[in-house]
Formats: C-alpha cells, sequence, structure tokens
C-alpha cells in the first residue's frame, strides 16, 4: 500500500513534465471533431461503416467497431471506457447519465416509456426478479449500485 | 442541497431563456413528468401518488474564444399529493455541472465542475478537475482529482461509507490502428468508520487493452487490481470477431474476486467477504444484419458462482421500416438457474422472459406499446408469473415541444395489481447543431 501511495504521485509529476514537453508538439496531433457533421435520426442503429471506411484520425480505431449493433449496445462499457471521446462527438452526458448516475428520480425504463427501443434496464418487475440477478451477477448491479445511485438500495437493505 | 440545487435550476433556467445574451449555441433539454399512481398494499393504507419531476439539462458551446463550454443537467421533484418515497415532499440532485474547454488538438480537454471520469477501470462521478490529452508517440494521459460525490447514507450509519477525496489517472499507449494498452488507477481517501458493517478503502489500480489485429477481430477488456487486498479483482474481456459486415460474433470473459472488487461496496460490507470466492460469467453473442430493416442475435451465457452455476439463453429479433420511424422488437430469454440463486424457500430461480414493443415516430405524432412477461418455473410469492403492458401516445406541439402520455398495467409478485400513468412534456432546443 505504502509503495502504490508512493508510486502515485511520482507517475503523476512524470506525467505532469510529460505534458509539458509535449506541449509544443501537440498541435501536430490530430483530433476528433468536437460533434458529427451531420445530424443522425433519433433511435437509428447507427452503422458508422456506410459512411466512413478509415480509421479515425483520433483514436486510430476503425470506425466500423463503433456500429450500433445489438451486440455493441450490450457492450458498450467496453467502447466507452477508452473511447467516451468518440461518444461525446454524438452524445451529450445527459444520455449516458439517464442510467448512469449518482442519484437517479425513476427507473429509466419508466423516463422513457416513449422509448422502448432503447432498452433500458429494470424494466417491469425487476424488484422482485433483482434477488435472483443479484445473486448470479452481484457485479452487474455493483457497476451502478455500488459506489452511486444507492438511495432506494438503502431503503430496503438495512 | 436541495436548496442549492432549485437555486441552481432556478439560474440555469433564467440563463438559458436569454441565450442570445450569452451569444453562444444552446442547447435546453427539458423534460417534466407528471406521475400518477396508486398504491394498494395490504394492510397499509392507499396511497394517491402525483409526484412532478423536472429533468432539465442546458449545454452552451462557443463561450469565450469559442472552446469553452458550459455543461449542466439535475433533476428536481415535488410530491402533489402523498409523498412518493421517503418522508420528503421534495428531491432534487445536481447531476453534472461543469465548464470544459476543449482543445482543437489532441482530444485534449480540462474540466472543472461536478463531473463524470471514465478511463481504463476508472468508472467515477467528482466535485474536481479533469485534464487529458494525446500525446507525441502514440501516448496520452489523462488525471482527475477532487471532492467525492456522496450518496445516501447507509441504514445506521452516518455515512454512505466512502472517503471524502478521489484522485486517478490514465496512461495510455497506442501503435497505429492495432493496439491501444492503458494504465489507470483510482485512489480514494480513507474510508469513513462504520457501526454496523466494514468499510474497505477504494484503491484501485489497472490496465485495458484494445488489440485490433485484422479489421475484422478486437479484443477489448480490462484487468484491476486491489491494492488494499493485494489480489486481482475483475478480468473482464469482450472479442469481437466479424467474418462479414453483417455478421458480428462476440465471445466475454468476466472474472472477479468477490472481496476485492466488492471491498468498498458498504452496503453489503464487501470487505468482508470471503477473500477467495470468485464470480465469473462466460458468453458468446451472434448478431445478425440481415439487412437495413432486419437484426437478428442469439446468446448464450453461463454463470458461475462458488455456491451454483446457471445458464441464460435466448434471442433477439429488431426490425424498422420507412426511414426508421417504424421500429419493434421481439425477444425471448431463459434463465435456468438452481435453488442457490433463487428466493428463498423455492426449488429454482429459473424464469422465461418475453419482451415485444413497436413504435411509431412521425412529425406531428408518435406511439410506442411494449409488453413484458416472465414465466416463473416456480412460484413467487404464490404468483405464476409478473408482466407488464405499456402504452405511451404523444404529440408534437411544435418541433421542439412534444406531449405525451403513458399508462401502463401490470400483475406481478410484488403488486396483485400495478397501474400506473405518466404525463411527459419535453422542450429539446438547440440553436445551432445539436446532439442527441
Amino acid at each position: 500500500m505504502k509503495s502504490f501511495k508512493l508510486l502515485l504521485p511520482i507517475l503523476s509529476i512524470a506525467g505532469l513534465i510529460g505534458i509539458a514537453v509535449s506541449c509544443a508538439q501537440l498541435k501536430t496531433i490530430p483530433g476528433l471533431p468536437a460533434s458529427h457533421p451531420e445530424s443522425l435520426a433519433v433511435g437509428q442503429q447507427v452503422n458508422c461503416a456506410e459512411c466512413h471506411e478509415d480509421q479515425q484520425k483520433g483514436t486510430m480505431k476503425a470506425f466500423s467497431a463503433f456500429s450500433h449493433s445489438q451486440a455493441f449496445v450490450k457492450n458498450h462499457r467496453f467502447y466507452a471506457t477508452s473511447d467516451d471521446r468518440l461518444c461525446a462527438t454524438c452524445h451529450k452526458s445527459s444520455f449516458c447519465a439517464d442510467c448512469h448516475t449518482n442519484k437517479i428520480e425513476m427507473k429509466p425504463s419508466t423516463r422513457y416509456g416513449d422509448r422502448p427501443d432503447r432498452e433500458m434496464p429494470h424494466r417491469g418487475n425487476f424488484m422482485t426478479l433483482h434477488k435472483i440477478e443479484g445473486k448470479l451477477d452481484p457485479a452487474s448491479c455493483y457497476r451502478c449500485h455500488g459506489r452511486a445511485n444507492n438511495e432506494r438500495c438503502v431503503a430496503c437493505h438495512k | 442541497m436541495k436548496k442549492a440545487c432549485c437555486t441552481l435550476l432556478c439560474a440555469v433556467s433564467l440563463a438559458a431563456t436569454s441565450s442570445s445574451v450569452l451569444a453562444a449555441e444552446v442547447t435546453i433539454e427539458s423534460s417534466t413528468m407528471l406521475g400518477i399512481s396508486r398504491l394498494d398494499v395490504p394492510g397499509a393504507a392507499k396511497e394517491n401518488l402525483l409526484p412532478t419531476t423536472e429533468f432539465l439539462g442546458l449545454t452552451a458551446n462557443n463561450l469565450a474564444d469559442g472552446n469553452l463550454s458550459l455543461h449542466f443537467y439535475g433533476w428536481g421533484r415535488a410530491d402533489l399529493a402523498d409523498n412518493s418515497y421517503n418522508n420528503d415532499k421534495t428531491a432534487g440532485s445536481l447531476t453534472y455541472g461543469y465548464l470544459q474547454y476543449r482543445f482543437n488538438q489532441a482530444n485534449a480537454n480540462a474540466r472543472a465542475g461536478r463531473l463524470f471520469v471514465r478511463e481504463g477501470i476508472v468508472n467515477e462521478q467528482i466535485d474536481g478537475i479533469s485534464a487529458r490529452a494525446d500525446l507525441p508517440m502514440g501516448f496520452g494521459l489523462s488525471a482527475f482529482g477532487g471532492a467525492t460525490v456522496h450518496t445516501s447514507h447507509i441504514s445506521g450509519e452516518n455515512s454512505d461509507g466512502k472517503g471524502d477525496s478521489l484522485y486517478g489517472g490514465r496512461a495510455s499507449y497506442r501503435y497505429k490502428g492495432l493496439l491501444e494498452l492503458g494504465v489507470s488507477g483510482v485512489y480514494e481517501s480513507d474510508a469513513p468508520t462504520l457501526v454496523t458493517r466494514t468499510a474497505g478503502d477504494y484503491r484501485r489500480v489497472g490496465g485495458d487493452v484494445w488489440l485490433t489485429p485484422t479489421h475484422k477481430i478486437d479484443v477489448i477488456g480490462h484487468s484491476s487490481y486491489n491494492t488494499e487486498t493485494d489480489k486481482f479483482a475483475e478480468h473482464s474481456y469482450l472479442l469481437n470477431f466479424k467474418p462479414t459486415e453483417q455478421l458480428v460474433l462476440t465471445g466475454e470473459f468476466n472474472q472477479l474476486r468477490d472481496q476485492s472488487y466488492l471491498y468498498s461496496w458498504t452496503m453489503f460490507s464487501g470487505a468482508a467477504l470471503n477473500p477467495n470466492h470468485k464470480s465469473s460469467s462466460v458468453g458468446v453473442k451472434a448478431s445478425y444484419t440481415v439487412n437495413n430493416n432486419l437484426e437478428l442475435a442469439a446468446d448464450f451465457k453461463h454463470y458461475k458462482r462458488e455456491f451454483d452455476s446457471a445458464n441464460r439463453f435466448g434471442g433477439d429479433v429488431r426490425v424498422n421500416y420507412k426511414d426508421n420511424s417504424v421500429r419493434g422488437g421481439i425477444g425471448y430469454h431463459y434463465l435456468d438457474a438452481g435453488a442457490d440463486f433463487a428466493l428463498s424457500g423455492n426449488p429454482s430461480a429459473s424464469y422465461h422472459e418475453v419482451r415485444c414493443y413497436a413504435m411509431h415516430d412521425s412529425k406531428s405524432y408518435f406511439a410506442a406499446i411494449d409488453l413484458l412477461g416472465d414465466f416463473f418455473k416456480d412460484k413467487i410469492y404464490n404468483e405464476n408469473s409478473a408482466w407488464e403492458a405499456s402504452a405511451s401516445l404523444g404529440y408534437h406541439i411544435t418541433p421542439a415541444v412534444a406531449l405525451s402520455g403513458d399508462v401502463s398495467y401490470g400483475r406481478n409478485p410484488r403488486f396483485t395489481e400495478e397501474a400506473k400513468a405518466l404525463l411527459r412534456l419535453t422542450y429539446n432546443y438547440t440553436t445551432v447543431g445539436g446532439k442527441k
């Protein structure tokens, strides 16, 4: 533990030095645009490969990897943790915060009852099912409720 | 906190209405919702609930030299009849509110305020600052730090079990479009001492990888290490294989060491769990886009815990027509799980789940129906099933303003009958461009 405490400030300082040294060259490094040049239809299962054949200059990954197939939507956490800057070209932070937030007022599926295609979690009678699903895969609860959004949990878990 | 939230909501609302004064690209998103429901729980007094909730978001771009932006999102609720939740008539929360300066090159930005950080193994909300930039030769760096955003106190405790400050960051390296490696860490100040539970300090380091040996294959994932327990907390990896443009095959592997992964989950005293217990899951999914109007998917997942294992399998069909204005889907899944996953007294936790929905958008109106049914292999609280049917109908008063209403009815083990309605007034306006 002591080594970790020692290591983190050293890494931070090294990083700052690295940034300072690199600042002069930053202008040559491409970045993603602030937003997608064309607005996309609401509810569209975006297929990036329809228009893009190349790799993104900003992240150097193939555009096709980000096409919103069912598999992508199901596994979006893998993409968001390393490329949320790409997500941000089309989605505002509130799009993520509809589910992933610190304190949520109502079930996302209730709030977006007019958008069943968004596959919001905890649809229907999840209060009963969570007693099964929580035992099955505790990580699935923890990712959203472990360190945030616990207000409804503490009402029963005493 | 509530007063602060209300004040902030009002202030931002006023600012939003005077967007011309700000001379910026402004996006306002507002949803005002009136929920209508009646609780009729055996042995308790009947309650009429009329919670009114306002979700308000504001994004102002092109401030100052054009690279500065303001991002705000929050909600507030007032109960017009019986209390919809706990003893408070009102509630509110600032989800995020930050200023961002975005550099034109190197994906560099700096943010200050209440914000979310998602970097490698880090997924946190802080009141603080963050910065990131791509560096020469494929390197990248990000860092964040600030005060922890606390949540509700754990029952019987005077805290949520979290420390008061949080910082960390991620360093990455990428080689062309083939490989990206990241190292990230998060460090929270000491967790408070608790009365009835075991608190664990939240400190982790980890690595992440994105490997694309060919355009047809991606391997993405991360592992994290808990420096308090000196053990790995999680391995989580995804393999994507695209043999054709239409077909995506994915394989997923997740393994966590219960104590190390759930160490700071105070509500369940994660730090006191058996250090040797592991949970894992392995899954496969095939997603096939037949054409622009039809997508098929099938999946299987195997769960394993110390005490038992379970399987889930099923499939989904998604359709859309008329330039995406008509969309629909149907899905079926079956969970095959034994008594150890069941509610106490039940011989199994197995159940079938069926869902179908359809929706239509037009310039004038929009409508949706959604049906969900869970059919239990063994009765839960003397009920064979739980189901819910929902319908929604809305009208675009103007391109920016829409009024809609939802009704839903269902039966389930928790409530014999459950009927709800909701009225929704949305206002989404962007002066220029905008995001969904």
